[in-house]
């Protein structure tokens, strides 16, 4: 197996560009968005079968005399978790973590059951109606295996992407973070440390996850949370209903 | 503490919704049927006939309707088949991956019975009748007992199904798998009362089949209320504007049915059909209801 | 720009006015991200370099900024003017340099003054200044005895300034100077700009430090100074700033012009402009006759015995070089090198004067190629009515643009339209090879990307076709002047279609005796025995080879950045000579060594400047050693930084005037609000004067200004479906305050008009514009992008088709007095919800 690769992206470096989204879209030939005046600079709107990066823009009043608006922009994508929601529940296998340790959908395997989509706590995953196939991020599969990196990455011009062995990225990210805090930007944070086992794509911050539409620590849970207390639940209905179907059923045979 | 959630809806829609319903009423009438042939009398058999005759097509549509909804139709068997390696593709974590195979396997023992109650019938073939008299013995009760899981199984492993996912209301609640299989065995009581009124013989086990949809009902709103509780600061999410309207109807599918069962002098007073008819929508509108409003 | 984009990166403090490189020039951005993450830079102790950006709208880029500054449009000159003025009161400024490499020195004649808005010699009637009273004090004595032991080359006669060393004396370019921003306190800075007094003062404070020598600034500005009637002075007020912290000629500092289009810098360096000639030599006047006279009269005079003047001392060699390029064996010495065939315009030809002598009737075609007249403006639809008011009009174009479909516009009555419109199908950049120079003056040579497509033709293969056409017509029928035609060399293996590596080499030049590629323009003559198409490009293309062509780049950092300054010299090729920071003398001291030893430019090493290309003869000594050793300036008359400046027509010190159109009289002197030499058009047509066309705040209450966004490339990408994606819909963007007082939420139609036009388009309500209290008074800015027309994948799915979103209407027809950029940035609105 190769090393494991990652993206560490310092939303304090983006300037919300696009260039990332654009490179994506070129490379992956994704459909262009269609004609849709949203209510900011971001007229993306998020990730999906058409967009595999979304640049989000989050714009925030402060107290800072010399910098009224906190204006912050963050170049969103698949996470490649290392405990990935989407393949925990895909069954058909489509979904497969390849040897960079990123997370892949077979196009070829994928049967459009959209069962990944309701499972990826990011809204990452959108269903392609032509393919009729799940769609997202490939980590740029095609361009590692030939020796490339991502197109995302290399189209960022400040390098808010940074592309790279996922072990040098945490520790970079480690430093930066350290370094904007002596800064006086005690806000400054990595998200996808510990989350999801450990995300491939991470990010620096400077507010809390939920600023970013991202799940905080607590609420970043895999779905097989629910299967054991789901199915516990339906043994003990069972087991009531036919109790009931015991009672109701039997009592005319008694009383023939 | 409850997630936030900032994900995006898998769109699962009408072909789900119907699936979610055939799936609940045909494993619902699989376990009535065998319910019956094991703890009710002989008088209780043509009910149970009748319930593995429901239970047989609404089975049939499952595969079709799950089939429809897919992107890609043809790859149906992904679900089954590993199609890289060719090995068996199951995933015991994944409630979609064990569901289709539920379905399978709850789809022979569904074919089965649905053979065993045809040969039982008057006018069959020597051969399926000489089937039939099996299912009579220890050896076909187990089998129709260990179908009688699946059914159950299929029956209720939709509602985990939603549960396990990252959605909001599916996956903050541990209910629905219970939730839906009460509801699934309520609906599959009035869906055979209901059949009951054009076989006679079957009518026999009319009063038993009210009795048990009571438990179910009760069963349900234990679950509906428990599934409100678990849903805490979400609940607006179920509970607001049009889906209000969903829930009267979910209402009216249980207490209305509940009263009914309860004063016989109701019961005189308006049709047989109305209850179980309730029932049946009420199934529906709780169906679409859990699935339709955390995706909008 | 003096310096080049990847220094940016080895600066301590970066300046960003009126422009908004995140957007507009975002791969330039990493350098400015870069100096963020060094730790080595910033003011104080370091740290990170610190961004200060001033512009009237919070943008991408004051998103990254450490101080954003909401500077009302226009007012740049009182920003920088308040921020000279505190460099002088409390001494900040860098002594040495000041005293040794600018003009401070220098006395200026008493006859100049400056009283009520209005400096010596203006001449109200023709609005004009007579500047003759700006000029310095000459030493007559000296300068005939200079002038004899100096018998005088080219032409240029010196006339030896006189100069204060003390800078005591009150006719000092210093006193001067101090005494004219002295009105510039923050209460009035603030009064103008409407930045915060405090916050002004915390931003003097970082600046005020960079005046050290172990510090060092740059200042970043775009169009968003130079579009304005004042745009020239808004840019020499930086230069001044800059001047004083002794930061130009340094890495890491100088005056930094981020240029539009890719190659609008080989643009103007090859004379896309009216007024110059390739290497900015001047156009000549109708009344020069001769070359000589026309060089006496362009060339700047020597006017101290240090200075080299190397312009001035080299003028004649390019002009004869570039006519001996042009016209071969027709230039000879008896014809003055063909001097007379060039075209000497009588009147002001600039851009906007087209359409105002097409309104008038004088014009019966046009070519636009690569160029969208009717979208750029100003005043579109006065452009529109111009266009309509040709015989003719040829587009050259990839693509169609609103001019080329100007005449069935949405609500246009193509019949009533007369002109004759012809679209010839260009082939765009990326269908040919050439040269592209960027900001920093490098010119790279590209590749083809794409073959042509369709029948689409090359440019330059188009004009050469047409030229030989015209050449024929000319032999075949005579006609006025034909020599200048004909006598024209096109040394092409095919004339017709001459190859760009052909055109290239014939810009570097040759050495005509031997038929070599010339290496250096110190080696043109005036005898006729070299050419240089543009001789600032002389060296790019020598006998070597395409220098241009160069990649020795980040591969082999070490061996390609052997100063580790970013300088790359095997990277491309930049004007002139390879030089990557300009004026490079000035970043090392007295004694020839670095202001700062961390950041060197050149350094003397004992035997010669090493380092970047020096900017001055390789092995003249430093001045501890040769106290007669050329002043650091070659190419100014004085050998010196200007700051002041003789060559301005708009006054030789920046002072703040008001835009024509403005919320508040200049509270300076309001009697002067705006410039009195602002560029005013006549017009004709249904179109009268230009200036009755403005509006006043009564009627138009809210400032404007037009602006790029990241996703859009002016006008060609509206063709771009991806990029249409991802702004898909003009808009205008309305304080958050101002929308709430009108009802105006994001996604509402909003028609926003001027006292010229209206455009029709959405809103978008934002913190990131806000009110600023100008003169006591509260002022709204609106902001509008300029990127849509009615041309393109959107206007073609919109109902309206696009009518009524050319942002160009709403702005006024003037030009700034020096370089007759249109006042594109700041003009007044009102806005209605519809
Ligand atoms: N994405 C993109 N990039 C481009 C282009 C494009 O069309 N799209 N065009 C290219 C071209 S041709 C050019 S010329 C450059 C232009 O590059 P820029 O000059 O950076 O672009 P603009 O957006 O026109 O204006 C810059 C900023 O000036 C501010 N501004 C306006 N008036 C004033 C003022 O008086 N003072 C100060 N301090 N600020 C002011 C505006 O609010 C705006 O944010 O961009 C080039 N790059
Ligand atoms: N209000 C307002 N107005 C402005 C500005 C502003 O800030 N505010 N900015 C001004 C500035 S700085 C500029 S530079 C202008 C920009 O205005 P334009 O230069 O007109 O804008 P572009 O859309 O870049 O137009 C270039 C055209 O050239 C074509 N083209 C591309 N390559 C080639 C080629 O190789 N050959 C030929 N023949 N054509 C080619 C493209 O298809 C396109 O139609 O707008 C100006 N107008
Ligand atoms: S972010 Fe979503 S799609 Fe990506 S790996 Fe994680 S769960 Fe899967
Ligand atoms: S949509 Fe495709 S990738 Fe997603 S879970 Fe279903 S089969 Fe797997
Ligand atoms: S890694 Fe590749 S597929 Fe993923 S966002 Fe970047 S460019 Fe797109
Ligand atoms: S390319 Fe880089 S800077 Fe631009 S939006 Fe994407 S992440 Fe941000
Ligand atoms: S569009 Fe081209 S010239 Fe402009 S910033 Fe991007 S790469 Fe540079
Ligand atoms: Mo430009």
């Amino acid at each position: 197996m190769a090393t494991p690769v990652g993206f560490f992206t310092d939303t304090t470096l983006c300037i919300g560009c696009k260039a990332c989204e654009v490179a994506c879209k070129e490379w992956n030939q994704l459909p262009d968005n269609p004609i849709q005046f949203r209510d900011s600079y971001d007229n993306t709107g998020q990730l999906d079968q058409r967009n595999f990066r979304h640049v989000r823009f989050v714009e925030q009043a402060t107290s800072n005399p010399d910098k009224p608006i906190a204006w912050s922009m963050m170049s969103d994508v698949c996470k490649h978790c290392a405990n990935a929601s989407c393949l925990e529940v895909c069954p058909t296998d489509a979904i497969i973590r390849t040897e960079f340790d990123t997370v892949y959908i077979q196009q070829d395997v994928c049967n459009g059951c959209r069962d990944c989509i309701a499972a990826c706590p990011y809204g990452v995953i959108g269903f392609d109606s032509q393919s009729g196939t799940a769609k997202k991020c490939t980590f740029c599969y095609d361009r590692l295996q030939n020796n490339k990196m991502p197109a995302c990455a290399q189209a960022c011009p400040t390098q808010s992407i940074k592309f790279g062995n996922l072990a040098d990225l945490r520790k970079m990210a480690a430093d930066r973070v350290q370094a904007l805090q002596a800064q006086g930007v005690t806000q400054a944070r990595i998200y996808g440390d510990t989350e999801y086992g450990g995300l491939h794509a991470f990010f620096l911050l400077t507010d809390k996850p939920e600023a970013y539409a991202l799940p905080n620590a607590e609420s970043a849970v895999l779905p097989g949370r629910n299967d054991v207390p789901g199915y516990l639940a339906v043994a003990v209905t069972s087991v009531l209903a036919a109790i009931g179907g015991l009672v109701a059923f039997r009592r005319r045979g008694e009383r023939a | 503490m409850l997630t936030e959630h900032f994900v995006a809806a898998p769109h699962w829609e009408w072909y789900i919704l119907a699936y979610f319903v055939a799936a609940g009423l045909s494993g619902g009438t699989y376990v009535i049927g065998t319910m019956l042939r094991l703890w009710g009398d002989a008088r209780d058999l043509p009910a149970s006939r009748l319930a593995f005759f429901i239970s047989w097509p609404l089975l049939l549509v499952c595969p079709i309707l799950l089939t429809l909804d897919l992107g890609q139709p043809t790859r149906f068997w992904h679900m089954l088949i590993d199609s890289r390696t060719a090995g068996l593709a199951f995933k015991s974590w994944s409630p979609m991956s064990v569901g289709a195979w539920a379905l399978l396997i709850y789809g022979i023992f569904s074919t089965v019975m649905f053979v065993v109650a045809l040969g039982e019938t008057r006018s069959t073939p020597a051969l399926l009748s000489r089937v039939s008299k099996v299912a009579g013995t220890l050896a076909g009760r187990v089998v129709m007992v260990v179908g009688a899981l699946f059914a159950l199984f299929v029956s209720a492993y939709t509602g985990v199904l939603l549960a396990v996912s990252n959605q909001p209301v599916w996956s903050d609640t541990w209910t629905l798998g219970g939730l839906f299989l009460a509801s699934g065995l309520s609906g599959a009581s009035a869906l055979v009362l209901l059949m009951s009124r054009r076989r006679p013989e079957a009518a026999e086990t009319d009063e038993k089949l009210l009795e048990a949809d009571r438990y179910f009902i009760i069963l349900e709103l234990v679950l509906i209320a428990l599934f409100f509780v678990t849903l805490g600061g979400v609940l607006s999410r179920v509970l607001s504007g049009g889906w209000l309207v969903l829930w009267l109807v979910v209402l009216a599918g249980t207490v209305v049915p509940l009263l009914v069962h309860w004063r016989p002098a109701w019961r005189q007073r308006i049709s047989r059909n109305l209850g179980p008819i309730l029932v049946l929508l009420g199934v529906l509108a709780l169906r679409a209801v859990v699935i339709f409003s955390p995706q909008s | 720009m003096t310096n080049h984009w990847r220094d940016i990166k080895n600066a301590d403090l970066i300046l960003i006015n009126g422009a908004n490189p995140a957007e507009a020039h975002p791969v330039g951005f990493q350098w400015f991200v870069q100096a963020k993450l060094d730790p080595q830079r910033g003011p104080g102790a370091g740290g990170g370099a610190k961004i200060i950006h001033a512009d009237p709208r919070f943008t991408r880029t004051s998103a990254l900024a450490d101080i954003y500054a909401r500077i009302r449009t226009g007012t740049d000159v009182a920003y920088f003017g308040g921020l000279i003025n505190y460099v002088l009161q409390n001494n900040l400024h860098h002594e040495s340099y000041v005293t040794n490499y600018t003009n401070a020195s220098f006395l200026v004649k008493k006859e100049y003054g400056f009283t009520d808005g209005l400096f010596s010699g203006y001449d109200p009637k023709a609005r004009k200044y007579n500047t003759a009273s700006w000029g310095y004090q000459i030493d007559d004595a000296a300068s005939v005895a200079y002038n004899a032991a100096h018998p005088p080359a080219g032409g240029a006669v010196a006339t030896l300034a006189k100069r204060d060393l003390t800078l005591q004396d009150p006719q000092t370019v210093f006193q001067l100077m101090k005494q004219h921003y002295s009105r510039y306190t923050p209460e009035m800075v603030s009064r103008i700009t409407g930045i915060p007094q405090d916050q002004f003062l915390r931003i003097a404070k970082l600046v005020g430090e960079m005046g050290q020598p172990n510090k060092v600034m740059t200042i970043v500005y775009a169009v968003g100074l130079t579009h304005h009637t004042t745009g020239g002075e808004l840019i020499r007020s930086g230069a001044v700033l800059q001047l004083l912290l002794g930061n130009m000629g340094r890495p890491g500092g100088g005056m930094n012009a981020e240029r539009g289009h890719a190659n609008i810098q080989g643009n103007t360096d090859h004379a896309i402009s009216w007024e110059i000639l390739p290497g900015y030599l001047q156009i000549p006047a109708p009344q020069r006759k001769t070359i000589d006279e026309y060089v006496a009269a362009q060339a700047p005079k020597k006017l101290d015995p240090q200075s080299w003047n190397f312009f001035g001392t080299n003028y004649k060699k390019f002009m004869v070089s570039l006519l001996k390029g042009w016209y071969g064996d027709a230039a000879t010495k008896d014809n003055d090198f063909a001097f007379n065939f060039i075209p000497k315009p009588g009147q002001n030809s600039s851009w906007m004067s087209i359409y105002d002598q097409s309104l008038k009737g004088k014009m019966q075609g046009l070519i636009l190629s690569g160029m969208t007249a009717t979208s750029i403006g100003p005043d579109s639809n006065r452009v529109m009515e111009a266009l309509a008011n040709l015989k003719w009009l040829v587009v050259m174009d990839a693509l169609p643009t609103t001019s080329s479909e100007f005449w069935r516009r949405p609500g246009a009555s193509p019949a009533s339209i007369q002109t004759e419109v012809f679209m010839v199908p260009t082939t765009h950049w990326i269908e040919k090879d050439g040269s592209f120079t960027n900001s920093g003056r490098w010119a790279q040579w590209k590749e083809q990307v794409l073959p042509p497509q369709g029948q689409a033709r090359h440019d330059h293969w188009i004009l050469a076709d047409l030229f030989q056409r015209v050449k024929t017509l000319y032999r075949q029928q005579g006609g006025k002047f034909p020599d200048p035609i004909i006598a024209l060399t096109l040394k092409y293996q095919d004339p017709a279609k001459p190859q760009l590596d052909e055109i290239a080499q014939e810009i570097n030049g040759f050495d005509l005796t031997t038929g070599k590629r010339m290496s250096s323009f110190a080696n043109l003559k005036d005898d006729g025995t070299t050419t240089a198409g543009d001789w600032i490009y002389t060296g790019s293309y020598p006998d070597s080879g395409n220098l241009m062509k160069r990649t020795d780049g980040i591969q082999d950092v070490k061996t390609n950045d052997p100063t580790g300054m970013g300088f790359f010299p095997k990277w491309a090729w930049s004007w002139p000579l390879n030089r990557r920071v300009l004026y490079n003398r000035a970043s090392a001291d007295l004694e020839g060594k670095p202001w700062d030893q961390t950041r060197p430019g050149i350094t003397w090493n004992g035997s010669k400047w090493v380092g970047d290309v020096p900017d001055y003869p390789a092995t003249m000594k430093p001045y501890t050693l040769d106290p007669k050793a050329w002043l650091p300036f070659i190419m100014t008359g004085e050998g010196t930084g200007r700051l002041f400046s003789t060559s301005m027509l708009d006054g030789p010190l920046p002072e703040h005037y008001e835009p024509v159109e403005a919320p508040v009289a200049n509270p300076l002197h309001p009697g002067q609000s705006a410039s009195p030499v602002a560029f005013l058009y006549s017009g004709g047509g249904s179109f009268g004067a230009a200036k009755d066309s403005f509006g006043t705040v009564a009627d138009y209450p809210y400032v404007a200004t037009s602006y790029r966004l990241t996703e859009h490339e002016h006008y060609v990408t509206q063709h771009v479906p991806l990029l249409v994606g991802l702004q898909p819909h003009p808009f205008v963007e309305v304080p958050e305050e101002l929308a709430k007082e009108k009802g105006i939420q994001t996604g509402d139609r909003v028609r926003v008009t001027s006292k010229r036009g209206k455009i029709e388009v959405l809103a978008l309500v934002t913190k990131r514009l806000a009110a600023s209290t100008i003169d006591g008074k509260k002022v709204y800015t609106i902001g509008i992008p300029i990127h849509w027309g009615f041309v393109g994948v959107a206007a073609d799915q919109d109902p309206s088709k696009g009518a009524n979103w050319l942002a160009n209407a709403l702005t006024p027809f003037v030009g700034d007095a020096n370089a007759y950029t249109p006042e594109f940035k700041a003009f007044l609105v009102d806005l209605k919800k519809i």
